[in-house]
This record gives structure tokens, C-alpha cells and sequence, in this order.
């Protein structure tokens, strides 16, 4: 295996969005409704619930993203290119995680009319905030966070989801599609970090942002169960 | 307070046993061979290991007369009188006895006398912690002493009789152990001067996550996983052991955990510089499995924070994996047949699944004056 960021800047900033990582997952690791999955408690109730709360997430997210390709001036012509090209490959990805509410026995007018809980109103308020600074590389924080989510556990999460809930995939094709293709998404990710630390400021903000990223996301997942 | 390792030792009971020979001692659950059996072997790597155990299944050695051995053994190659030992600290998963602690039995065979005790209980990572007790008893000024021992006797859990008294399916949970564990002892005598040759510790530190994650290896909950009462929640234990409470079992699903937090720790202590890669001369680390080997390699890689593959030791393939013992057997036959020069370096590694407890070590080689 070889190293997939090369520059020393780069490797500071993985190892300490490793570490970020890791933290995020043992956060998830506390949230009640990852821990009913976790133990196999888990019910299609919880997973209609989960789906309701992720949607109005994901609606947002490809607006973000979009909103901070637009703020990369043209220095950063290369990254924007990378950004608008993520923000296209996802930003109808919501519609596959409507049809799995529905297919789940959810009707598509409650998913559709569903509100964002205060978790999802804090990322979604925090990352439309980042997006709108100039040149906001520290946005790559915030894509390994929800990138890794794609490509580390939502396999596993769908997997799980199956198994507790006697489904036969058809239901979780959002989480089996994330997890099945948000690897090439990563390695864009390991790229533009090479690209991007260029000084200890940098590489600051993608962990700060990583940070709080996770933190938010951990929120949105507990306050599913606060309904 | 400076605490240096002066005298390591170990016992393996019986003699080594290969892959082909294995279930001749444990036997075979219903008379059939196991069908996951070649598998297992091939991923953990394991060539021969240890039991305390006979094909009748009789124990040849207490888990306490195995961790007296590797004390005495110990012992035996050090000046110092056995009577000046002011601390024991003990370690194992499973000692002889429920109770009492299993130090006290393991102070009784050794016939050590007004000793201050401590005795570890978990799984891989409890000999780190027995370590770190008395290395810490050291440190304050409490003693200026201690004899630290770690000892595992698995075997006598993977009796097929005791799968065949848990009812006619054997699920691979419960059989994936039965082929990567076995018995063992090992000891260190930890003293606030140095002696010839010897380790000096530069710091212990564990950290562990059973917030954040379920149990991953246990004894004591039945096959069923609705059924949450655990062994003594039965009315008797012959239902617990029916029920499947006493087999010891792995989530096998749940193991991938134990390689990233392994290298969490590891960028932990990087961050905090208690390890600069560059200054790392030998890795010891416990991966309980060779299939771990390559994991962890493979995420130190992706980190650009990887210790060249030739400085890693292990004796894991022909020493088994003995559990909290093996880091001690480990480090005893580094310290007996390697070449290691003063200033060195090695870093010691302890990741555990039970609920994901993570330890690690540094030593530095240093010449007594």
C-alpha cells in the first residue's frame, strides 16, 4: 500500500483527520439510535426515523457544497473544478433516499414535509457559513467527515439495517450506493490535501472544521430520539 | 523515581503443539472434525503454541503454579534476593479459583512474604495494567521493587465437552477462539535501579473506549442475543452452561475496531510526541492474529506514520497467543535472542478487544554504570 498523501504538511493533516475520525466514530458510537443498531435492537421504526432526520440533511448538502465551489477564486480554479464536480455527482442523491422511505412503508409526503432538527439546523447553518468565506479549503474537513460516513460505515449501517429488520436491500439502496462508491470520492479527497496545506494555518482549519462537523452530525443523530 | 525492567522470564507448559495436533488435545466437539478450523489457522498464522492440558483433558499445571514458574524463572537470573521483592502485581483472565484474587494464589505458590498485592483482571491488555501498577508503586517511592507476572490458562474453556454441554450448534463467535488462544506465563521484575543490560520504561499508557462501543469478546452472556441475564442470573450454572454463558466468545464482526483504534493510540501518542516514528528501533506489538499484521501496516502507511516492516518482532507464530501473558513472553525471548544496543528504542504495543482497551509502552536500552 502506498502513502496516498506525500507532502508533510499533508501527512500532519491526515494524521490528525484520522484521529478526528476515529473520535467521530466512537461519538457515534454513544448515540442511542447508532447503538440500538449496534446491538441489534433496531427496528423499521428507527430506520424510518432515520431516514426522515438524514433527508433534510441531504437536501442541504449539495447546496453547500455548490455554495463553496462558488466562493474558490481563480487560484483555486483546480479545487473549485473538484468541488463542483462532487457537489454534481450528489446533489440528487436525496431522491434514492425518499424512495428507500418510502419502500420502508414511510409516505413520501412526510419525508417530503419533514422538518431539520437542531442538529441538522446547526451543520447545515455552520457549513453554509464556511462555504460563503473566500477560498474555503477547510470545507475538505467537512467532506472527510461526510465522505468517510459514505465510505466507512454506510455499508456496514446497511448491512445491519437488513439484518435487523428482516429487509432484503431494497429499502437501503441510498446506504449501499454510498457505500459502494464513495471510495474514488476519498482518494479526490487525499489529492487536494497535498494541494492545499501549504502552511500550519491551513491545515488548522480543516481540522477545526472536521471537528466541528462531526460534532454536529453526532447532535443530528442524537436528537432523533429527542422527537 | 526511574523504574527500569532488570529480569524478564516465562513458562510454556507441555511441549509445542502443531496445527494437525490441536484438537487432539482440545477434542472434537460431537466426534466431527471442525469445518472452520483451516481457516482460522490460515488467517491468525499460528504454527505451534502451548497447552496446559492433556487429551484426557486433565490440567498438567494450575494457571498460578504456570505464573509461579515464569516469576521464579525470572528471578532466577537476577541478584536480587527474592526475600527484598516489596511488590506483586498478577495478571490473567481467568484465574484457578472464582476468587480470591488470582495474585494471592500466585503469591502463595511463590512463598513471598509481607508483599504489597495487586492483581489484574481483563483480557489482553490487563498485563499492561499489572505493569503499570507496580511500575507507578515504583515511580511514587512506595517500593523500590516489584515483580510483575501474567499468566493464561484458555484451554481448559475449549474442552469439547463444553460445546457439546451448549447444545448441538457450535457458532463460529464461540469456535473462533478455540483455534487462537492458548496457555502461557510470563514475568518481569521491575526495580528503580539499573542492572546490566536492561530497559528502562519511559512511560505507560492505556487508553480505553467502552463508552463507545458494545462488547466484543467475553465470557458470561448465553448464545442468545436477546437473552440478556448473564452466567450467575441463572438458577444454576449447569443452565448457564447450557444456555451457552460459559463459552468464550468473540463478535467477530466488531474485531475491525481493534486495528483503528490501535492506530488512534498510536497517532495519540505521536501528537502528544511521546513517540517520534524516526526513533522507534524495534515494534512489539500483541496483534493477536496474523491477519491484524497486515491491517495495521496498512493504515500506519495511509497515516505516513509507519515503522519499517524489519523492526517489528513477534513470536506469536510459534509461541501462540497467550493473551495478557504475551507481551511478557514476547518481550523475555526479544531480551534472550535479539541484538538490541543502548539507546534503543522499542515500543510496545497491547490493543485488546474485550471492550477495546489499547495499551502501550516505551522502553529505551540502558547499560547500568
Amino acid at each position: 500500500m502506498n502513502q496516498k498523501v506525500t507532502t508533510e504538511l499533508g501527512q500532519h493533516c491526515l494524521q490528525g483527520l484520522l484521529r478526528i475520525w476515529f473520535d467521530f466514530e466512537r461519538q457515534l458510537g454513544r448515540v442511542p439510535v447508532i447503538q440500538r443498531l449496534e446491538r441489534d435492537q433496531f427496528t423499521i421504526e428507527d430506520y424510518r426515523n432515520l431516514l426522515l432526520h438524514l433527508r433534510q440533511q441531504v437536501i442541504e448538502g449539495a447546496r453547500w457544497i455548490t455554495r463553496g465551489a462558488s466562493s474558490f477564486d481563480r487560484d483555486f480554479a483546480d479545487v473549485r473544478s473538484e468541488v463542483i464536480g462532487h457537489a454534481r455527482d450528489e446533489h440528487r442523491d436525496y431522491e434514492i433516499l425518499e424512495c428507500d422511505y418510502v419502500a420502508a412503508g414511510g409516505q413520501l409526503a412526510d419525508i417530503q414535509n419533514g422538518e431539520r432538527n437542531l442538529g441538522t439546523e446547526a451543520l447545515h447553518a455552520f457549513l453554509m457559513h464556511r462555504a460563503s468565506q473566500p477560498n474555503p479549503i477547510d470545507l475538505i474537513g467537512a467532506m472527510w467527515i461526510i465522505e468517510g460516513l459514505g465510505q466507512k460505515m454506510a455499508a456496514d449501517w446497511a448491512k445491519r439495517i437488513n439484518a435487523c429488520t428482516n429487509g432484503d436491500g431494497s429499502y437501503t439502496q441510498f446506504m449501499g450506493y454510498h457505500g459502494a462508491n464513495d471510495d474514488a470520492h476519498m482518494d479526490k479527497l487525499y489529492a487536494l490535501l497535498d494541494r492545499v496545506c501549504v502552511d500550519a494555518q491551513s491545515v488548522k482549519s480543516i481540522h477545526r472544521t472536521a471537528r466541528v462537523v462531526g460534532r454536529l452530525y453526532a447532535l443530528q443523530l442524537e436528537e432523533i430520539d429527542h422527537d | 523515581m526511574t523504574v527500569y525492567i532488570t529480569s524478564t522470564g516465562h513458562h510454556l507448559p507441555g511441549p509445542a503443539i502443531n496445527n494437525d495436533d490441536i484438537e487432539d488435545i482440545l477434542g472434537r466437539v460431537h466426534g466431527k472434525p471442525s469445518r472452520l478450523k483451516k481457516r482460522i489457522l490460515q488467517s491468525n498464522g499460528i504454527q505451534t503454541r502451548h497447552y496446559a492440558m492433556n487429551a484426557e483433558h486433565q490440567t498438567t499445571i494450575s494457571n498460578s503454579a504456570m505464573a509461579a514458574r515464569a516469576a521464579q524463572d525470572c528471578l532466577d537470573q537476577s541478584p536480587l534476593n527474592p526475600k527484598r521483592i516489596q511488590q506483586l502485581s498478577a495478571a490473567t483472565s481467568q484465574g484457578d479459583l472464582v476468587l480470591p484474587g488470582f495474585g494471592s494464589m500466585v503469591q502463595g505458590e511463590l512463598g513471598l512474604r509481607d508483599i504489597e498485592l495487586h492483581t489484574s483482571h481483563g483480557i489482553c491488555a490487563s498485563g499492561m495494567m499489572a505493569l503499570k501498577a507496580a511500575y507507578t508503586g515504583i515511580k511514587a517511592g512506595e517500593h523500590r521493587n516489584g515483580l510483575v507476572v501474567a499468566s493464561e490458562l484458555a484451554s481448559r474453556l475449549f474442552k469439547s465437552t463444553r460445546y457439546e454441554a451448549a447444545g448441538d450448534e457450535v457458532d463460529f463467535n464461540a469456535e473462533f477462539l478455540r483455534r487462537m488462544l492458548s496457555d502461557g506465563a510470563g514475568a518481569m521484575l521491575l526495580e528503580d535501579q539499573p542492572r546490566g543490560t536492561c530497559f528502562r520504561i519511559d512511560w505507560i499508557r492505556g487508553y480505553s473506549h467502552a463508552d463507545a462501543y458494545p462488547v466484543c469478546m467475553s465470557v458470561g452472556s448465553p448464545t442468545d442475543p436477546n437473552d440478556h441475564r448473564t452466567w450467575q442470573d441463572f438458577p444454576t450454572y449447569a443452565e448457564a452452561e447450557a444456555a451457552g454463558a460459559l463459552l468464550l466468545r468473540q463478535d467477530v464482526r466488531l474485531l475491525d475496531n481493534i486495528v483503528k483504534l490501535g492506530v488512534d493510540g498510536f497517532l495519540r501518542l505521536l501528537d502528544e510526541g511521546r513517540i517520534s516514528v524516526n526513533q522507534v528501533d524495534h515494534v512489539l506489538c500483541h496483534y493477536s492474529s496474523d491477519y491484524f499484521r497486515s491491517r495495521i501496516f496498512d493504515s500506519l502507511v495511509q497515516a505516513g506514520a509507519m515503522i519499517p516492516e524489519e523492526k517489528w518482532y513477534t513470536n506469536l507464530y510459534t509461541r501462540g497467543n497467550t493473551g495478557c501473558a504475551s507481551i511478557f513472553i514476547m518481550l523475555d525471548e526479544f531480551r534472550r535472542t535479539q541484538a538490541y544496543e543502548p539507546g534503543a528504542v522499542i515500543l510496545c504495543m497491547v490493543p485488546e478487544s474485550g471492550r477495546f482497551n489499547t495499551m502501550y509502552m516505551q522502553l529505551t536500552v540502558v547499560e547500568a554504570p
